[in-house]
């Protein structure tokens, strides 16, 4: 693995160099109402890498909440119908965390499944990921308990991780990695093992076991266990967690009309929400709360594992500091692992 | 507390209820949780404390029967018994259907904040506290705690509404920006309608498609239509728990846009405020022939 060195102005060059070359600079910002967002950043005072975790994931960069898809237009009988091709800046993802790295991962193998979905793909050519590894962690932080690190790489292009001296050694991961590196190698310094890194957060470790939790939710018989009713009868539904979720996935294509002509655009949903799975007949298979609170849970630790054979939690804790009553995916993971023989 | 778990497990033991609606400790620090009590030895873990900051109302609504058992008890401060009211009025279910264990308050925390087991500063209340004139319920089937005396100001005056003022004086052109740079972060999760325990249609409007009333896109256009259709919706009705606020991952000032509304129907309806009355016909459901709007005759 290459190392690199930023020196403290060196993350200062980079952004500078970057929005010079006309490259879309995406990373954690405080927005008007204080949350910090991931957004576009033109000068390096704008990023904000003390936090320990943007409010929503950075997934947006690659699966917009709301994009066309395509655009219709209705002649007497005919319809002309235009696929939309948006314009796809060259991106770079600077200041992500490790966890929001590893789950493009986890998103790129839904997207890439049985239909290849070329709006993500083409986007995700275009973004270059520079992770910052994490010298903070809260409560909510779980990554060492789902088998990934606050200074992981998976994911990333390259990981940064912060000196003593206040600059940047730079672990190169990937091939576009390295392009980045070569292109800005004024910025990038040749860096060695030597550097001392400010130490890395210690995130507690649940104690759980993601292989005995799989194991549990295989059998078809816990399918209906109570412990789905104790975890999440109280779950009101409102779909934070989903929308939060670097992993999430799942969106709704509507059309949108304006008279004779409309788009047809893609949308986040959320299996959260009482009419995801409403059929036309009026049947909800999932008709509890804690039924959909199960399909978020087996999606996570099953249903990815065994169809795209990825993890499909990174442990960044989001769902659970958003959540307004206090569903803690950790207490399912704790009390379902415990369970599990 | 141990008044209140006493009380609770009398209530199952007696078989008066099947179910207590309560809070128990949360799993981060200093952080609470809506708990469901069935048996005697369930209540152990009742509590209550300023980190209660939930509106367990919500689970009395129709879209939680599924959690009833029969005849249920829920632990409700002043302000969650308000939307009691509103229920009652709006004929969700009848005052003996439920038994209240009304809990005394001095204000719960914010958002942001982590009830560290002091007293709280205002600064560290939840902004509806500030106004709060209900600390010590008047509706309650047994009541715990000891009296609070209330702060409150003049209805409709401080807190919130200092900012609701504010917003008043702005101009037209001003008052759009506020509220579209505010909506504009809106994700359309709908967290604002799912904690309400006043949105309780069996079909929101968000989810007729045909044709789609509310766009599901997060533009500026679906988010305005949404946020807008909201707040008429509660108007009149909202009680001011600030649920939504609190639950809104855009930091949408949802209070502030309810609050308005609050204050308009105060001043256009006599005073009227949702949740103090049962008995009162709400002022959108009301029809009168003496109605000093000539529209409407």
């Amino acid at each position: 693995m290459t190392l690199k060195l930023l020196k403290e102005d060196g993350l200062k060059k980079l952004v500078e160099a970057m929005n010079a070359a006309d490259t879309r600079v995406v990373g954690p910002k405080k927005n008007e109402a204080g949350m910090v967002i991931y957004d576009e950043v033109s000068q390096v005072s704008q990023l904000d890498l003390d936090e320990i975790i943007g409010r929503y994931s950075p997934k947006d960069a690659f699966f917009p909440q709301h994009e066309t898809v395509m655009r219709y237009k209705l002649d007497g009988t005919n319809v002309h119908v235009e696929p939309e091709k948006p314009t796809i800046k060259e991106t770079v993802l600077l200041g992500v965390r490790p966890c929001d790295a590893a789950a493009v991962i986890s998103l790129n193998s839904v997207f890439t499944w049985d239909y290849i979905d070329n709006l993500f793909t083409e986007r995700k050519k275009k973004v270059t990921i520079i992770s910052v590894a994490c010298n903070n962690a809260d409560e909510s932080c779980f990554c060492t308990s789902v088998g990934y690190a606050p200074d992981g790489t998976e994911g990333s292009d390259i990981l940064l991780k912060k000196t003593k001296e206040g600059g940047y050694l730079a672990e190169v991961v990937t091939e576009e990695g390295e392009a980045l590196v070569a292109r800005y190698s004024d910025i990038f310094l040749e860096g060695n093992e030597a550097t001392e890194i400010e130490p890395i957060a210690e995130v507690a470790d649940l104690g759980v076991s993601i292989d005995k939790i799989k194991a549990w939710l295989d059998d078809p018989k816990n399918f209906e266990h109570k412990v789905w009713d104790d975890l999440a009868a109280k779950c009101v539904g409102c779909g934070g967690c989903t929308f939060v979720c670097p992993t999430c996935h799942c969106f709704d294509l509507v059309d949108e009309p304006y008279g004779d002509q409309g788009k047809r655009v893609k949308n986040w949903d959320g299996c959260q929400f009482d009419h995801f799975t409403l059929h036309a007949s009026g049947h909800n298979p999932r008709e509890h709360q804690s039924q959909r609170w199960r399909n978020r849970f087996s999606c996570k630790f099953k249903i990815y594992p065994d169809r795209f054979e990825k993890k499909g939690c990174v442990g960044c804790g989001r769902c659970i500091r958003v959540c307004p009553v206090n569903v803690d995916i950790t207490e399912a993971m704790t009390e379902i692992s415990e369970m599990s023989v | 507390m141990e008044s209140l778990r006493s009380k609770a497990k009398e209530l199952l033991q007696s078989g008066d209820v099947t179910t207590i609606i309560g809070y128990a400790a949360g799993t981060k620090k200093g952080k609470t949780k809506p708990y469901f009590a069935y048996t005697p030895e369930e209540c152990e873990k009742l509590i209550f404390t300023p980190a209660c900051v939930n509106n367990l109302v919500i689970y009395l609504t129709r879209k939680f029967d599924f959690m009833k058992k029969g005849k249920v008890a829920i632990v409700a401060k002043g302000c969650d018994i308000k939307t009691i009211n509103v229920l009652i009025q709006e004929n969700q279910f009848k005052r003996e259907d439920i038994l209240i264990l009304g809990v005394t308050c001095d204000g719960v925390v914010d958002k942001e904040v982590v009830y560290d087991g002091n007293t709280l500063s205002d600064d560290e209340k939840s902004i509806k506290c500030i106004t709060c004139d209900v600390n010590t319920p008047t509706d309650f089937d047994h009541l715990f705690g000891e009296g609070v005396e209330s702060n409150a100001l003049e209805p409709m005056t401080g807190g919130i509404y200092d900012e609701v003022d504010r917003v008043r004086g702005l101009s037209q052109s001003e008052k759009w920006n506020y509220w579209m740079e505010h909506f504009d972060r809106c994700i359309k999760c709908y967290a604002c309608k799912k904690v309400c325990p006043l949105c309780y249609c069996d079909v929101c409007i968000t989810e007729k498609n045909r044709p789609q009333w509310i766009e599901t896109s997060a533009h500026s256009r679906g988010n305005y239509a949404w946020n807008i259709k909201r707040a008429m919706d509660l108007s009149g009705r909202c009680t001011f728990c600030g649920e939504c606020d609190r639950s809104c991952p855009a930091e949408i000032p949802l209070n502030v846009i309810n609050q308005e509304m609050s204050k308009l129907n105060y001043e256009a309806f006599e005073g009227y405020r949702a949740g103090y009355q049962t008995e009162e016909i709400p002022p959108f459901v009301s029809f009168k022939e003496d109605d000093k709007e000539d529209f409407i005759r």
